[in-house]
């Protein structure tokens, strides 16, 4: 069963360091702050995950912070190497992860479009194919040469969305939204990612949106406090944590 | 995929202004040539003409000098493209290395500009500086990597760089010869990398600049060690960096 796994965590864990400006008003504390000393404080993110993921699959990662599910995202696509324990990618992936905030305000369209296709690994004359596609299917033709600044603020989520979809990839990492912008490109996007789930495409998808889950994922893994607590249908998982949520609320009444 | 790299160096140098890089060391030189030959008179630091015997070291070391300082905070600001990035994260010191060189090329006419004032022309080994300008390239890369991934682990690595790197324009062979300095002193000098490829650069207007053979050695050796820690250090780090994102 394990053979024709694309995507498999072994007993993975990580910790990740924030940085934190001291605040605080005293006179030491401001001396401090002064000299630019940062508090450090290491988190551990993701302990002990092991799970791995079937070709055709769709995953949604539920509960935890934004943090841990963005950390599983990122070592499923290789841009963060665990501490303990292995994470093995057998596939070439596309990861969806921050790559509308990555764009550069004094580029053209067009310059965005060929670097952030080439940090996802296509060759500018492949870029180059496709840019006509791109171009149409975010609907920019108007603004391509000129800075993306310039265009509508919602363009960036589009831009990244339709640059990452036009990679003809078997799995796409997505972090928080799948489907993005007003509604006639949110269409556009649901028949895009039903189409490619029919040619069998993996997604792993980390969204704060319970609908998008329902709609598009057919497996769920629960996470707490950056453990693996349960894997499973999307609607048991999902009922899994509403209680869980409620509990906790009830809990502090 | 090297051309995928290219490409993204030049988009994101280029609106700079092309003329700044001919300006700034042409300035430089301007400056320290009035200073050094016109207001200290004839006491003759370094080797005539003067003005482009500093110019052929001014333009090398200006790279040197911003590949350098920019591979101490290339993660700090890569880090969202850090994130989704599939390609290794050695791209992007290469890149760092890569675009002030083109710079350095670029900034290449002021050295014919020099020769066109002083109408010194270079002898049959000016095909050495071509191998000048790639055995730096390798020194940079090297330093760019050992440097970014260090300065991961300890931040404060950027201003001691700072430092070393304003110690180093004294310490090199730029506003003077290596054959000016004792000669006792010149082999202990050619532990800095920079005298064995500045040497390779000059080599073509002044022949006296190649000193002895074992000290070129020993300065492409020191760059040589310079790649190879780089290379170990940055693969050792990797995980470090890429949390740094």
């Amino acid at each position: 069963m394990r053979g024709n796994e694309i995507v498999r965590f072994e007993n993975a864990s990580i910790s990740l360091t924030k940085t934190k400006r001291r605040k605080g008003a005293g006179r030491g504390q401001r001396l401090r702050r002064f000299a630019g000393e940062t508090q450090r404080t290491v988190i551990p993110v993701i302990q002990n995950v092991s799970f791995g993921v079937q070709p055709g699959e769709s995953i949604a990662l539920v509960g935890g912070r934004p943090l841990v599910r963005t950390a599983i995202l990122r070592l499923a696509a290789g841009t963060l190497i665990p501490d303990t324990g292995t994470v093995t990618t057998r596939v070439p992936v596309v990861p969806m992860i921050g790559i509308a905030r990555s764009f550069g305000r004094t580029f053209t369209i067009r310059q965005n479009i060929f670097l952030a296709s080439g940090l996802l690994g296509v060759k500018p004359s492949e870029t180059a194919n496709k840019l006509d596609d791109i171009v149409e299917f975010t609907g920019v033709a108007s603004f391509l040469d000129r800075h993306l600044g310039a265009a509508p603020a919602s363009t960036r989520q589009k831009l990244a969305w339709s640059i990452a979809m036009s990679i003809p990839a078997s799995t796409y990492l997505v972090d928080q939204t799948l489907v993005v912008g007003e509604r006639e490109f949110r269409q556009k996007c649901w028949t895009k990612v039903d189409q490619l789930r029919e040619d069998g495409a993996t997604f792993i998808i980390s969204s704060d949106s319970t609908k998008q889950y329902r709609r598009f994922c057919d497996r769920a893994l629960y996470f707490v406090e950056g453990s693996l607590v349960a894997d499973g249908a999307v609607r048991e998982i999902l009922a899994l944590a509403r209680k869980a949520r409620q509990q906790s609320r009830e809990d502090e009444q | 995929m090297m051309v995928i790299r290219d490409l993204q160096r030049q988009y994101t140098k280029f609106r700079l202004g092309y003329l700044w890089s001919l300006l700034e060391p042409l300035g430089m030189s301007l400056v320290l040539w009035l200073v050094f030959s016109v207001l200290l008179g004839e006491r003759a630091l370094g080797l005539q003409p003067y003005l482009l015997f500093l110019s052929v070291a001014i333009l090398p070391w200006w790279w040197f000098l911003k590949s350098v300082n920019s591979s101490t905070k290339v993660f700090r600001r890569m880090r969202g493209q850090l994130a989704f990035s599939v390609l290794p994260p050695q791209v992007w010191i290469l890149r760092t290395v890569l675009s002030s060189a083109v710079e350095f090329v670029l900034s290449l006419p002021v050295i014919l500009l020099a020769v066109a004032l002083t109408g010194f022309l270079p002898g049959p080994w000016i095909v050495l500086f071509p191998l000048g300008l790639l055995l730096q390239f390798l020194l940079l890369y090297g330093i760019g990597l050992l440097v970014s991934s260090v300065s991961i682990v300890i931040p404060d690595i950027a201003r001691i760089v700072k430092i070393i790197l304003r110690a180093m324009f004294y310490l090199s062979p730029i506003l003077y010869s290596i054959s000016n300095i004792p000669e006792s002193v010149q082999t202990i000098a050619a532990f800095n990398p920079l005298v064995g490829i500045l040497g390779l650069y000059r080599i073509g207007w002044w022949p006296e600049e190649h000193t002895s053979t074992v000290a070129l050695i020993i300065s492409f050796s020191v760059a040589a060690a310079f790649l190879i820690a780089g290379i170990i250090s940055f693969r050792r780090l990797t995980p470090r960096i890429l949390k740094e994102a």
